[in-house]
């Protein structure tokens, strides 16, 4: 048996999935390299989980090809499943066992013996912080923590490719922390991981490459500064008093504000934090007082919205 | 790159060496599902007073049947009443791994095991060892219920106790294989239940279990010795009587791994399916 090149970890090639008359993927071609993280983005029932589903051998493509650390996730699925490691939107878990006594479990089932095992677990149990949870059966664990331990227990195996689907969704902002500090280093030390998420800050943050997925179709990739210059910048937003003279002021100072006479809000379009204090600046320098004041990222709807009003197959980065 | 794909070729000579052998897999799993069983408390609580109404309803109620035509002489009713409750025991027994085992279908450990380079046939192993381990709980409960309470004694001495009590576990295992197959057919935990209810009552009370098959209706008769239970509650009932029991446990115990044979691997080859 040849070894499989080390530069595609996660290969597909016009993947098709049906389930009866709908079609949940529509031709799929993807390419993940080792140390890569890809964040596949797409709202409910844009595919991803099924997409997810065949990379990770539960479930078996209508047509095409997925090759996952360089085997076929049909015909040599038992070698897949070996070098993955999954984490899911459900957390795989039996709710009677304790964190502990689950990453025990697992790694002993990747061959691990005893004393390894029990040190494995450790280890995951310090690096996801649930430490103090670890004698503490499942069913009395808050959501956040069987989602941390559901992570973990898809690193028991130490895999080549990870899939995550939507591992931080329900997840506290300090726990998405750790989980993301998790995937670069995954990432770092050469695994592939591959990441559905419907938060385009998550892609943003975390991604070499983000795809869009809609429809059963990726109808854009890229880095996420690529893709975030099709959708549109951030914006930031004030509400003055006066939004009349504000606007004046603003104009005055080569700025062209949004005006949105129903709210009474001022929006201008600012890439970077240079733009947003020069608004500042400019209104305090008439005296206005900006009221509130709000950043917006753009949003995986404006991603949509974007893609929606172009052209729908695009893709700009292989 | 060249960093990272080295990297990578020793995270995937690592992963290379991962995957238990499946002896590990049956080991670890089993231990696993008989350490879940023995911390259900309520759960062998239940099962340890669950032969007392048997004993007591069937006991006092079909006492009378000590009469009818082609019952052995002299024999009391507790004493002909035992082995089949052991044979039934079994039965439920075959059952109950079956509807752990939808339990672990449709939990959420099931899903991430499919994702692991296992031989999913180790989690029927388990379970199926762990039936053993339970059957052999209820099925020394109900003995020793029975024996201090009730008046049972073996006529064939300890060694017939234990063989019948080995007779009865291989029904409950061969039965467990039965029913653990259909749970990979029909997945739900409520489908089986009514599939299992259905076969339940023809299986206990279409056979020689309660009373002698001569004194069933003839057409009743027919059905009562071609059911597998029958065969089951005979050798077991000759050992307790003490009485010849070597072709009716060779029968018996023929016919757990016939079934066997043809259970195990339908269930095997379900398990892994999705649908």
């Amino acid at each position: 048996m040849t070894e499989p090149a080390a530069g595609a970890a996660i290969e597909t090639e016009a993947l098709v999935q049906r389930f009866g008359a709908v079609t949940a993927l529509d031709g799929v071609d993807l390419a993940v390299p080792h140390g890569t993280v890809l964040c596949l983005l797409g709202h409910n029932g844009a595919g991803k989980s099924t997409l997810v589903d065949i990379l990770t051998t539960l479930a078996r493509p209508a047509s095409g090809t997925a090759r996952v650390a360089g085997f076929d996730v049909v015909a040599e699925a038992h070698r897949v499943r070996r070098s993955i490691g999954v984490a899911g939107q459900f957390a795989a878990l039996d709710e009677r066992m304790t964190p502990r006594a689950t990453l025990v479990l697992l790694t002993r089932l990747h061959g691990l013996g005893r004393r390894a095992a029990h040190a494995r677990a450790d280890e995951l149990l310090d690096l996801f912080g649930l430490g103090e949870f670890a004698e503490r059966p499942l069913r009395a664990c808050s959501g956040g923590t069987r989602r941390r331990l559901d992570l973990a227990a898809g690193l028991t195996g130490r895999p080549e490719v990870v899939v995550l689907d939507e591992p931080t969704a329900g997840l506290d902002p300090v726990s998405r922390l750790t989980l993301w500090e998790v995937v670069r280093g995954l990432a770092r030390d050469g695994a592939a991981v591959l990441l559905t998420t419907q938060d385009l800050a998550e892609a943003d943050r975390l991604a070499d490459v983000v795809a869009v997925l809609r429809r059963g179709r990726l109808v854009a990739s890229g880095t996420p500064g690529e893709l975030k210059a099709r959708v549109g910048s951030r914006s930031v937003t004030v509400r003055p008093a006066d939004a009349v003279q504000a606007e004046q002021a603003l104009r005055a100072d080569g700025i062209t504000p949004a005006f949105d006479p129903a709210r009474g809000t001022l929006t201008v379009a600012a890439a970077s934090s240079r733009q947003v204090t020069d608004v500042l600046r400019a209104l305090d320098a008439a005296g206005i007082d900006p009221g509130e004041l709000s950043l917006s990222e753009p949003g995986l709807d404006e991603v949509y919205l974007a893609l929606a009003a172009g052209h729908d197959t695009v893709r700009d980065v292989a | 790159m060249t960093a990272v794909a080295e990297q990578a070729a020793e995270r995937r000579e690592l992963a290379r060496g991962g995957g238990a052998g499946i002896a590990t897999q049956m080991g670890v799993l089993t231990v696993h599902a008989v350490r879940t069983l023995l911390s259900d408390r309520r759960l062998l609580l239940i099962t340890l007073i669950e032969p007392l109404p048997m004993l007591l309803v069937f006991g006092q109620a079909l006492s009378g049947l000590a009469h009818v035509p082609g019952f052995p002489r002299g024999v009391p009713y507790i004493d002909y009443l035992v082995p089949a409750l052991m044979v039934t025991t079994a039965l439920q027994t075959g059952l109950q791994s079956a509807t752990r085992l939808t339990d672990d279908l449709n939990g959420g450990l099931m899903s991430r095991l499919r994702t692991m380079p296992l031989w999913l046939g180790s989690v029927l192993v388990a379970q199926s060892a762990t039936g053993l381990v339970r059957g052999l709980v209820r099925l020394v409960t109900l003995v020793g219920l029975a024996w201090l309470a009730f008046g049972f004694r073996c006529r064939g001495g300890p060694l017939a106790l234990l063989l019948a009590v080995a007779v009865s576990m291989a029904v409950a295992w061969s039965l467990g294989w039965v029913f653990m197959a259909l749970a990979c057919w029909f997945r739900r935990g409520d489908t089986l239940q009514a599939a299992a209810g259905l076969a339940m009552f023809p299986l206990m009370f279409a056979s020689n279990a309660f009373l002698p098959v001569t004194s069933l209706p003839s057409w009743l008769r027919v059905v009562a010795e071609v059911n597998p239970l029958t065969h089951g509650v005979a050798a077991v009932r000759a050992l307790t009587l003490g009485r010849p029991a070597l072709p009716a446990v060779t029968a018996t115990l023929a016919l757990t791994l016939l079934v066997t044979a043809v259970a195990a691997p339908v269930a095997v080859r379900r398990i892994r399916r999705t649908d």
